[in-house]
């Protein structure tokens, strides 16, 4: 059958995985040894860390900024473009967005670590240059705005695929739906909220889930710019399973930190699909 | 944009479409100046990238004269290897998992058997299965079958994987075709590799270079996945190479190391911003896909 090498390799390398992830998250696990059962042993070891429950105010705070950074941001953005008149203004302002996406993801967040860099960066420069020289600060080495300058990255967070994927759904909307509005006399942030917003609500509820799941998940700009520090100011769940896997090789404790992140995601993902449902659906 | 507006609120409705114009420049001028903050990074990249240590030190933020494109052989001299594995991953990756996807979603979308749904929804399942969860237990599976350190462990992960979304984004499309196209190539005596060869790709080529676009960006920005994987710095990817590269870098208080560092970050930018140059619309609509998939 001709389906049979797709399914032979996602069977090994896409659906074994996860599986042997939800097992092993109940065993002692490193790469040499037998596993051991030991029941629910790592998660009790991961919520008696000292520092989980900070690892996990953090990671809520990262996730409810990305909800500003994520899926506001960009739907402002959207909105504006979409109002400006002129077809070229769009096109360019639509193509301008993708500019600072070619730099790769990686190297955009080291850009950022020099940009906060206490001795280096344009932050101190500027503040020291207008007189501010008493507000300069070791944005990422100090406790109090670590966790702030990793929100910070992306500034003003307009240049994303979130503004794009708002662009299209705003694009596919009926002229005549605007023209009504315009009619109505329904203009300005009154129109954004009460016809747009709703009518491209797939999108928003896309970018919500999104933004969420990614702040709850990864953690590429904590490793980049602090490894979790300094102390465990800025460390995540994410970074912690990162830390136990390939620095310390407890592969099972590990495991049941990525069981946990993976039920909280999906409970997420649940949540948000129940109560950020389109008012009508567009098709 | 019609001018002419009829009714009782006609006056109304058009001194809100003057007042509307003259916002339009406040408008331009917002959006300008959020577009222009937004490439900071990009600008710093760019200027600091030909910068030689003395202007590094003493005028950071403006472009300096002369350029010091020298900087840029020397980056090369170190990233290259990176470059290059990562355009062989990715090449090789792609070809993979483009004939899977393109077989996957011929399957789904022209040919008729039993489960044929509920296969594929056992397919379309994995796109909502966070990446968490399977992250340590692929390191221990590549690691038991000895793949670790090796090219191979991004190639095949990008096979095995990246044919779930190409299914799903192929199906939708090769499915769009009208049958009679194959109708009549089947009367001729066509087999199923003549269909996929001679009349499904050619027809699909907009969004093969869609899912190519896609598939390159995403290879190109993996950095966890090789980070654990990868121990041997020849074999390295980009993002990696240069996160390792800054790291050494960082605690040095050595000016000279900063413009080629950042001529290596500008490298690494180029062949995004080639793809972008040549196959635009393709590239939007991949980074749209890419925002679906993820």
């Amino acid at each position: 059958m001709l389906l049979s090498p797709i399914f032979i390799l996602l069977g090994i390398f896409v659906y074994y995985p996860p599986m042997l992830g939800f097992v092993r998250a109940f065993y002692k696990w490193a790469p040499t040894r037998e596993p051991i059962f030991v029941g629910l042993l790592n998660f009790r070891t991961y919520l008696a860390f000292p520092e989980a429950s900070r690892e996990f105010v953090n990671v809520v705070k990262l996730a409810c900024c990305s909800l500003v950074t994520g899926v506001v941001a960009p739907f402002l953005m959207a909105e504006m473009i979409f109002a400006v008149r002129s077809r070229v203004g769009k096109e360019v302002y639509r193509y301008a967005v993708v500019i600072p996406m070619l730099v790769p993801g990686v190297v955009y967040t080291l850009l950022w670590r020099h940009i906060y860099d206490p001795n280096l960066g344009p932050i101190n420069a500027l503040l020291g240059a207008i007189g501010l020289g008493a507000l300069q600060n070791d944005w990422l080495g100090s406790p109090t705005t670590a966790l702030y300058a990793i929100m910070g990255v992306g500034f003003p967070w307009v240049a994303q695929i979130g503004t794009l994927i708002c662009l299209g759904g705003l694009g596919q909307v009926s002229e005549s739906v605007f023209d009504a509005c315009l009619i109505d006399g329904c203009t300005g942030m009154r129109r954004v909220l009460a016809i747009d917003l709703p009518l491209i609500m797939s999108q928003v509820r896309l970018l919500t889930i999104l933004a969420t799941i990614n702040a709850l998940t990864s953690f590429n700009n904590v490793l980049v710019l602090t490894r979790g520090g300094p102390g465990y100011a800025t460390s995540v769940p994410g970074l912690r399973m990162f830390e136990r896997a390939f620095t310390t090789g407890e592969y099972g404790y590990a495991s049941a930190i990525g069981l946990l992140l993976f039920v909280l995601a999906v409970i997420l993902t649940l949540l948000i699909n129940r109560y950020l449902r389109p008012h009508f659906e567009v098709d | 944009m019609s001018e002419v507006v009829l009714g009782a609120s006609s006056r109304r409705a058009v001194r809100k479409m003057r007042s509307w114009q003259g916002s339009q420049a406040g408008l331009h001028a917002v959006i300008i100046i959020l577009l222009l903050l937004s490439m900071f990074p990009v600008y710093e990249m760019l200027v600091v990238s030909v910068k030689n240590p003395l202007q590094y030190q003493h005028e950071r933020w403006t472009l300096s004269f002369p350029m010091r494109f020298g900087n840029y052989p020397a980056a090369w001299e170190i990233v290259s290897t990176y470059v290059l594995n990562t355009i062989f991953v990715a090449v090789v990756g792609f070809a993979g998992m483009l004939a899977l996807s393109i077989l996957g979603g011929y399957v789904f979308a022209r040919l008729r058997f039993p489960f044929r749904e509920q296969l594929y929804f056992a397919i379309i399942a994995l796109l909502s299965v966070p990446w968490v969860i399977s992250f340590i237990p692929s390191f221990m599976l590549y690691h038991s079958l000895g793949l670790l350190n090796s090219r191979w462990v991004l190639i095949l992960q990008n096979i095995a994987s990246g044919p779930v979304f190409g299914i799903f984004l192929l199906r939708s499309f090769f499915a769009g075709i009208p049958e009679e196209i194959y109708e009549s190539a089947r009367i001729d005596g066509a087999g199923h590799w003549t269909l996929i060869w001679r009349i499904t790709m050619p027809l699909s080529l907009p969004v093969i270079a869609t899912l190519a676009v896609l598939n390159f960006i995403s290879t190109w920005n993996s950095f966890l996945w090789p980070l654990v994987t990868i121990s041997d710095k020849r074999l390295q990817v980009i993002s990696v190479g240069l996160y390792l590269l800054s790291s050494e870098v960082f605690s040095a208080s050595d000016f000279s190391i900063w413009g080629p560092l950042f001529a290596g970050y500008t490298i690494a930018a180029i062949p995004l911003a080639l793809l972008f140059i040549t196959l635009g619309k393709f590239y939007v609509e991949g980074l749209i896909e890419s925002g679906l998939k993820a």
